[in-house]
């Protein structure tokens, strides 16, 4: 909004009082969310770099493990035995708020399941498989919960992007194309009262 | 039909005692014998690239299976399965050669690869796993051939499976199976293939008959102490671990295993102290042990030293021939870890250590 679009009356100048003292609010909160979602960003960022971590550590663990059932046990045997454990972990989709920003909250059942319940004999079977069988239980739990940080971390970042942009909207564009539309109606209504004054003096002399 | 017709045939006790030709099949499995890979063959093994050690392999004994699985199989699938192919071949050849009750005994004894197949079947139709999946997954080593095991994986469905295998040992077991207790109905297969096994060698007479009863006796204290083991570790209760103790044992009877379910898991490892089986696994148990992998082999190392320490005692005697399928399985097992360790990209101190030289 150009200040020569401003119609320069009195009600438009209250009007864009209001208008600023509105935009300096929202500006004011928008900053404050910002710094808020940061914060939290940061917060989130250390636990997502742990979880990483764990995850790479797990993934590396779980790959010697059924590299070690494979070799010793055969994959044949891997294979068969895979095929008794037909019941898949079950995942539920959650939602909590963190300042505005609706964030997936993953809750998850039956992943790890204890020795005797995981659908094998105990006796047909070896440590090479139970071991295999625990680290990817273990692997399937850390990617879980890296999918619940890591998408939350996506989500706080697209917000701070996004609260950052009104921010900067408003700090750099907004307000002071209004202060500038004020000072354009000030500067013309007061060139308007002086008109007037100095008409109505000649009207007089 | 007349396969069950055989398989009864063969597995009727009556058979027990009949005339055994000891002498022309101990000859052939001593030949046999010495085709086996010498022990030195494995450090040179793992010196290797995967291309050198499947090289050698298609040069080796396994050069026809090789041959013969290479249009449907490739890379170290093929090698895996030419490896149990070749196993199969020769405990069937194992089983043909032999007569009466050295037949009867050592069919018994390889009851254990039919029992491993019919368990990957059920397991295939328990997930509806497809027919190719689960012929892949089958070892024909046993009485039951790949074209009886590969027509019960053809089955709709697992009562069918089942069905078919009426009138064999293991129908009554499998008749208990619903579709939804496979682990307690592999169990229980399990357990009656050593019932079985007890059942088979009876009260041991002649001194060869002794050290086979002792072979299949330690394997059961094997079996025992890796499932208490396994169970322990895992925290699971007293009485669900006894329901899965085999009897028989014969240092670990069911008296002395009793005393050790009540036990916590470093009570347990202390009290194994006073079992010969000490001696072998003393260096890698403690209470904080977080992998029970380099225990189960040194127990498989226990079982082959064993059986190797008395397998020229009786020269015509099941002794070798058990000694032979125990080495034979051995190489098997040991040219696949070499060969999927690699493919793995295992560490090399990891491969050393699960190989049974």
């Amino acid at each position: 909004m150009g200040a020569k679009d401003v119609k320069p009356t009195r009600s438009e100048l209250i009007d864009l009082k209001k208008k600023i003292k509105l935009s300096e609010g929202g500006h004011k909160l928008l900053k404050m969310k910002r710094d808020g979602l940061i914060l939290e960003f940061f917060d989130i960022l250390s636990k997502a770099k742990d979880v990483r971590s764990e995850l790479d550590a797990a993934y590396e663990k779980a790959n010697e493990k059924i590299g070690i059932a494979e070799s010793v046990e055969g994959r044949m045997t891997v294979k068969s035995t895979a095929f008794a454990m037909k019941d898949a972990p079950q995942i539920e989709l959650e939602s909590h708020n963190i300042m505005g920003v609706v964030v997936p909250k993953i809750e998850s059942s039956s992943v790890r399941k204890p020795i005797n319940k995981r659908g094998y004999g105990i006796l047909g079977t070896s440590s090479y498989i139970d071991e295999a069988v625990d680290s990817y239980e273990i692997l399937v739990e850390k990617i879980i919960l890296a999918a619940e940080i890591e998408t939350t971390m996506k989500k706080l970042l697209d917000d701070i992007e996004k609260t950052k942009r009104r921010v900067n909207a408003l700090e750099f564009k907004v307000i002071p194309e209004l202060k500038e539309g004020m000072s354009f109606i000030s500067l013309r209504l007061e060139e308007m009262e002086r008109e007037n004054t100095f008409r109505l003096k000649r009207i007089k002399a | 039909m007349r396969l069950l017709q055989k398989l009864k045939r063969k597995s009727s006790p009556t058979h027990r005692g009949s005339g055994s030709n000891y002498a022309y099949a101990t000859a052939r499995v001593r030949a046999m014998k010495s085709n086996l890979l010498p022990r030195e063959t494995y450090p040179r093994l793992m010196n290797m690239g995967i291309d050198e050690i499947t090289r050698f392999i298609e040069e080796s004994q396994y050069k026809q299976d090789v041959d013969e699985l290479a249009r449907v199989y490739d890379g170290v699938d093929l090698f895996e399965h030419a490896l149990n192919r070749n196993l199969g071949v020769t405990f069937t050849k194992i089983i043909n050669i032999s007569e009466g009750e050295l037949n009867y005994l050592i069919s018994e004894y390889l009851k254990k690869y039919d029992i491993w197949s019919i368990k990957t079947i059920l397991r295939g139709k328990y997930c509806n796993a497809s027919v190719e999946e689960i012929n892949d997954s089958l070892v024909a080593a046993g009485q039951l051939s790949y074209t009886f095991l590969s027509s019960l994986a053809e089955k709709e469905s697992y009562e069918s499976v089942i069905d078919a295998l009426s009138g064999t040992d293991y129908y009554p077991t499998l008749k208990g199976y619903d579709g939804t207790n496979l682990s307690a109905i592999e169990n229980q297969l399990d357990k009656e293939y050593y019932n079985g096994m007890f059942y088979a060698i009876g009260t041991p007479g002649s001194n060869d008959r002794k050290l086979f009863s002792k072979f299949i006796r330690t394997e059961i204290d094997i079996k025992n102490l890796s499932t208490l083991f396994r169970l322990k570790k895992a925290g699971v209760g007293e009485d669900e671990i006894a329901d899965l103790i085999l009897e028989g044992g014969l240092h670990l009877s069911m008296k002395e295993i009793e005393k050790l379910l009540p036990l916590p898991f470093s009570e347990f490892i202390n009290s194994l102290e006073k079992y010969p089986y000490w001696e072998d696994i003393s260096d890698i148990v403690s209470p904080e042990m977080d992998s029970l992998v380099d225990l189960e082999t040194q127990l498989t190392r226990h079982s082959i030293k064993s059986a190797a320490s008395f397998s020229h005692m009786y020269p015509l005697s099941i002794v070798p021939i058990m000694d032979y399928v125990l080495n034979k399985k051995n190489e098997v097992n040991n040219l696949r870890i070499i060969l999927r360790g690699k493919a793995a990209n295992l560490d090399e101190e990891i491969i050393r250590n699960q190989l049974v030289i």
